[in-house]
Order: structure tokens, then C-alpha cells, then sequence
């Protein structure tokens, strides 16, 4: 899933290096990018356009919608299910984009070695990543389970109480979160590690010849000259962690008591399962307009701040 | 001297974070040949009592015979190659217009399609599930085929890049040879592009098979079931049972750890190379 947005906007300029004149007919570009603009009409453009519609209607998908104005808008902000729902999303986000960034780097400073067998482990802690989230789901509901889970047979073991991985309903959304932070760390760990590859060796090597250790290297040189790659891995995980639905849905389906429910799952539970299309619709809303705006400024701090640090 | 000390305690250090990462597929292999009785022992035990019994593959035969998982692989299989298929098609189109050619409206569709991405697929469902509602195509693999031939962003920006790295003293041999534009994609370009032709198909592939809300809203037919989808269905139906669901979690991960094995290099360059541009 999150391997759909690798890449990012690339400048102007950057697009015509390669061709610096137009060699074809003027109209044969959009005989090869006509199903791309098909595609984005039919399911991104119109699907966005009419998903704001439906926020102002009351549709159950059988019959026609109802044209309600506000009312979904105003039940949202009344409904105390929603504002945990709003409070959760914020969590989970503040759990994953910490996670992964941390665990991220620090597993690609690790293995960013030269050393036989190294590929196994690279591989290894990337296979999560390729794994589905309802595998991943089951396996760990499995360890993190009350009587028979490993996990808390060992805590057991160590003569300490063990939590309710997920019917506290203190630790189930962390729990979770921490779960999508272990199965995509291995994915950011490899964009992390492209950045540390581009560092040259020589700054380093001068650097220990100054004397400096490890731990002032990594945060005077290899951090600083990082600082689009940090930026670049922050605003992936900030938009991966939105992308919640199908972990929640294998571990938890938002329980216990809306404890683990988010945005992406609501939309989904009050579309799907209660067919309340149009309150469905209005919650997809605030969270495209939440997405919208964390994109807009990270396009906004892209080219204020980063682009001039590397 | 002291380097290589340094570099053992690293090695020590990957070998414990392995750990981390591994244990839960050990686990899951393990407690996958486990009878009914030993997955619940308490503490529990580390290696599965039915191995190297007769009965060794007994769970997972329950699997394929109460569950017909057999099935639900080959749908996947064959539905979410197409899937890919269509992915190639369409997304080498795209990338070779928008990394060679000139025309207006380029960053237009180039700026959509980064916008695309950003935007979590709860946002856009419900309209789509009424577009194919309407078009009388749930309950099919339409809707599960036909998008991947309109569209990928991922896969565009993969082979955009690509096209735009194949050496110009080609283009300009052949702009002299006197190749119009179809020619120069389909005789000159595509040949060379089979590297990352296969890793976008290995990468569309797997999102696709691993995919969840997409085929559980479009598809409702148990014969028709992706194994994701049944492996869920399965997951609420035999809650407590265990070993059988760990032996299904088996089943729908080893394809794709058997494809990732032989192209994980592949499948992790083009996350370095196209993840760090920008």
C-alpha cells in the first residue's frame, strides 16, 4: 500500500532534460496518456467531487439521496463518537510518524554496513512490508493474546502483570499503531538508507580524523545533510498513517467501544456496514480536506525551507 | 582493532533486530502445525507438535478442503496478474509521454498524479462503489481489473524515471533513422525497459493481493473470494481456531514471500532510487 507513492514531485525543468525540443506530433502525447486522464476523471476527480455532494445528502445507496444541507456536518461535531474518532486519528499518526521515523533511521544507520549476509537481514526486516495487514493482523492478535499469546506468557514469566494488548481500551489504538510501525519500519529504513548512501564517505572520514565520535558525526554530519530525506520520510509517514483501515480491521474493527476507531475506518463502518452514505461521506470529507492540508503545507515547507538545505 | 569490535557488537545488535522482525513468521509457521491441543498449552511451546508426524499437514489440509483456499489463490493469481498487466500498459504509456514528450497540460496530469497518492482510498469508495453499483459490475472482477488499465501513479513515476535514464544518443539515433512516436515507444524504448517493467509488475501485484477493502465491498460470492478476502472471512468465522488460521496466513503470505525472495534486490532498488528523488 504504501509503496504507491515512492516518488515525489520532481521540477520542471528536471522533465524536459531529457528532450529539449517537441519531436512528435502535437497530439500523439495525449493518445498515450489518454487512459492516465480517463483514469483520473473517472475514479479520483469525479469520485471527489461527488463524495462532496453526498456529504450534504441522506442516502442509504437504495433509492435517491436526500439534499439535508448541513445536517451531516453539524451531527459530526456534536457527536462525541466523532471527536474521539478525530482524537484517535491525530494518536495513531503521532504514534506511526514518531515510530517509523525513529525506527526507521536508526535501522538504516544500523545495517548501513558493508558485510556478508547483510542483504538477508535488509530483506528480512522489509518482509513485513510486503505481507498483508490481515496476515500481519492475525499473527499478532495471536502473540498479543490474553491466556495463550506468547508476549504475555513471557511477561508472565518475568513475574510482571501483563495489559490487555487490545481490550484496554487505554492501549488498543497504541498497540495497533505500534503493529503498523513494525510491519512498515523495514520500508522506510530503505529510503533512510538511499539517503545515508548519498552521504560522502570522505566528510565522515575528515571528520573522525578531527576527532569527532560517532554519536557528533551522526548529528552533526549525517543528520544536517539528511534534512531532505528526514523531510521527505516525514511526510510520507504522515500520509501513510491515515492509511490505517486494514490493520484496524484484522486486529481490532475499532474496538473496544470506538477505543481504536479512526477516520479511514468510520468512513468505512458508517458506509458499508450501516449504509449511511451520506454521514459516510461527510466523514471521508474532513478527512480529505485534513490530507489536503497537510499536503498543501508540505508542498508550502518544501519550497520555503528544504530545497535550499542540500 | 577497535573497528572490528565495533562491527561485531553491530552484527550482534542486526541479529537481535532480525529477531524482532522475523518472530512472528517463525511463529506463525510454527503454531501452524500445531494440533488443537498444543496451540493452547500454557506456556506455549516453540515448535509444533505435528511436525514430522503423520499428521503434519493436517491443518493446513482442513484449510483447502473445509475452506477451499486452493480456489481463492487461483483467483487471485489470475485476476491480480491481469490487474498488473494492466498496470504495465497503461503506466509505461504515461511515463514515456510524460518523461519524453512536450506537451500543455503535462504537470497538470504529472501534479494530479502526485496528488493521488496522498489521498487514503476511504475518500474516493463510496463513489466508486456507486459508479460500479451502477454499472452492474459488483459481483464481478471488473472492478478489480478494469481501474489498473486506467491509471497508476506509482507505476508511472517509476517508468517515467526509467525512460528518462536510457541514453540519449539512442533517442537521437533513431530520431534520425526517422521513427515516428509509436515506433520510438514500442521499438526503441520498451525493449529496454524489462527490468523495471517486472518489478512494477511484482509491486502491483503484491499491493493488489494484499489489498483487503477493494475486493471485500466488490465481491460477495464466496467462489469468487481473493485470498485476502477469504482469509478474513475465515479470520471472523474461526476465531478461535487457531492453528487453522495460522495455517491460512501461511498460505496467503508464501506466494508472495516465494516472489519476494527472488526479487526483493529488485523490489528494494526501485524503492531506493524512486523514494529518494526530489
Amino acid at each position: 500500500m504504501a509503496r504507491w507513492h515512492a516518488s515525489v514531485p520532481v521540477c520542471k525543468d528536471k522533465l524536459m532534460r531529457h528532450t529539449p525540443y517537441r519531436w512528435h506530433k502535437p497530439l500523439t502525447p495525449w493518445v498515450f496518456v489518454l487512459p492516465t486522464v480517463v483514469g483520473l476523471l473517472a475514479f479520483k476527480l469525479l469520485p471527489i467531487v461527488s463524495a462532496l455532494y453526498f456529504s450534504f445528502t441522506e442516502w442509504s445507496l437504495l433509492g435517491s439521496p436526500l439534499f439535508i444541507k448541513l445536517a451531516n456536518y453539524r451531527e459530526l461535531v456534536s457527536s462525541e463518537v466523532f471527536v474521539r474518532i478525530v482524537r484517535n486519528t491525530v494518536q495513531f499518526s503521532f504514534v506511526y510518524v514518531i515510530g517509523s521515523m525513529v525506527f526507521g533511521l536508526a535501522l538504516a544507520v544500523l545495517i548501513n554496513v558493508q558485510t556478508r549476509g547483510i542483504a538477508f537481514f535488509r530483506a528480512a526486516i522489509y518482509l513485513p512490508v510486503v505481507t498483508s495487514a490481515v496476515a500481519v493482523g492475525i499473527v499478532w492478535n495471536w502473540m498479543l493474546g490474553p491466556t495463550y499469546g506468547v508476549i504475555n506468557n513471557l511477561i508472565e514469566a518475568m513475574g510482571m502483570t501483563p495489559p490487555y494488548w487490545l481490550a484496554d481500551m487505554k492501549l488498543a489504538l497504541n498497540t495497533v499503531a505500534t503493529v503498523q510501525v513494525w510491519k512498515m519500519s523495514g520500508y522506510y529504513m530503505i529510503i533512510f538508507l538511499a539517503g545515508l548512501q548519498n552521504i560522502n564517505a570522505d566528510v565522515l572520514d575528515s571528520a573522525r580524523v578531527d576527532g569527532a565520535n560517532a554519536i557528533q558525526s551522526f548529528f552533526r554530519i549525517t543528520v544536517p545533510m539528511m534534512a531532505s530525506t528526514l523531510f521527505f520520510v516525514l511526510t510520507i509517514t504522515i500520509i501513510d498513517s491515515f492509511k490505517n483501515f486494514e490493520l484496524i480491521y484484522a486486529m481490532t474493527k475499532g474496538g473496544p467501544q470506538n477505543a481504536s476507531n479512526t477516520l479511514v475506518y468510520d468512513v468505512y463502518l458508517n458506509a458499508f456496514v450501516y449504509y449511511r452514505i451520506g454521514y459516510a461521506s461527510a466523514i471521508a470529507y474532513v478527512l480529505f480536506i485534513i490530507v489536503a492540508l497537510m499536503t498543501i503545507f508540505n508542498f508550502y515547507v518544501r519550497k520555503h525551507l528544504v530545497e535550499g538545505l542540500d | 582493532m577497535k573497528y572490528k569490535t565495533a562491527s561485531r557488537l553491530r552484527l550482534l545488535l542486526i541479529a537481535i533486530v532480525s529477531i524482532i522482525y522475523i518472530f512472528p513468521f517463525f511463529w506463525m509457521v510454527s503454531n501452524s502445525f500445531m494440533s488443537d491441543k498444543n496451540i493452547f498449552a500454557v506456556p506455549p511451546r516453540f515448535i509444533g507438535d505435528l511436525l514430522f508426524t503423520d499428521a503434519m499437514f493436517i491443518n493446513y489440509k482442513n484449510v483447502f478442503t473445509q475452506f477451499n483456499f486452493g480456489l481463492y489463490t487461483f483467483n487471485s493469481i489470475w485476476v491480480f496478474s491481469l490487474a498488473a498487466i494492466g498496470q504495465l500498459v497503461v503506466c509505461s504509456l504515461a511515463g514515456f509521454a510524460l518523461s519524453m514528450m512536450r506537451f500543455r497540460g503535462k504537470n497538470l496530469i504529472f501534479s494530479l498524479l502526485v496528488i493521488t497518492l496522498m489521498i487514503p482510498v476511504q475518500v474516493t469508495i463510496i463513489p466508486e462503489y456507486f459508479l460500479f453499483l451502477k454499472l452492474n459490475w459488483l459481483d464481478t472482477y471488473l472492478p478489480l481489473i478494469v481501474p489498473s488499465f486506467l491509471s497508476g501513479a506509482f507505476g508511472t513515476f517509476l517508468l517515467k524515471e526509467f525512460f528518462s535514464q536510457v541514453p540519449r544518443a539512442l533517442f537521437d539515433a533513431a530520431i534520425i533513422d526517422g521513427v515516428n512516436a509509436y515506433q520510438m515507444f514500442f521499438r526503441i524504448y520498451l525493449p529496454q525497459s524489462s527490468s523495471p517493467m517486472a518489478t512494477l509488475f511484482i509491486i502491483a501485484f503484491m499491493n493488489n493481493w494484499n489489498d483487503l477493502l477493494r475486493p471485500m465491498l466488490y465481491i460477495s460470492s464466496r467462489k469468487l473470494y481473493t485470498v485476502t478476502v477469504a482469509l478474513s472471512q475465515f479470520q471472523g468465522q474461526y476465531e478461535v481456531r487457531w492453528n487453522l488460521l495460522l495455517a491460512g496466513s501461511v498460505l496467503s503470505v508464501l506466494p508472495l514471500i516465494i516472489v519476494f525472495a527472488f526479487s526483493q534486490r529488485y523490489i528494494i532498488e526501485s524503492t531506493m532510487s524512486s523514494g529518494i528523488k526530489g
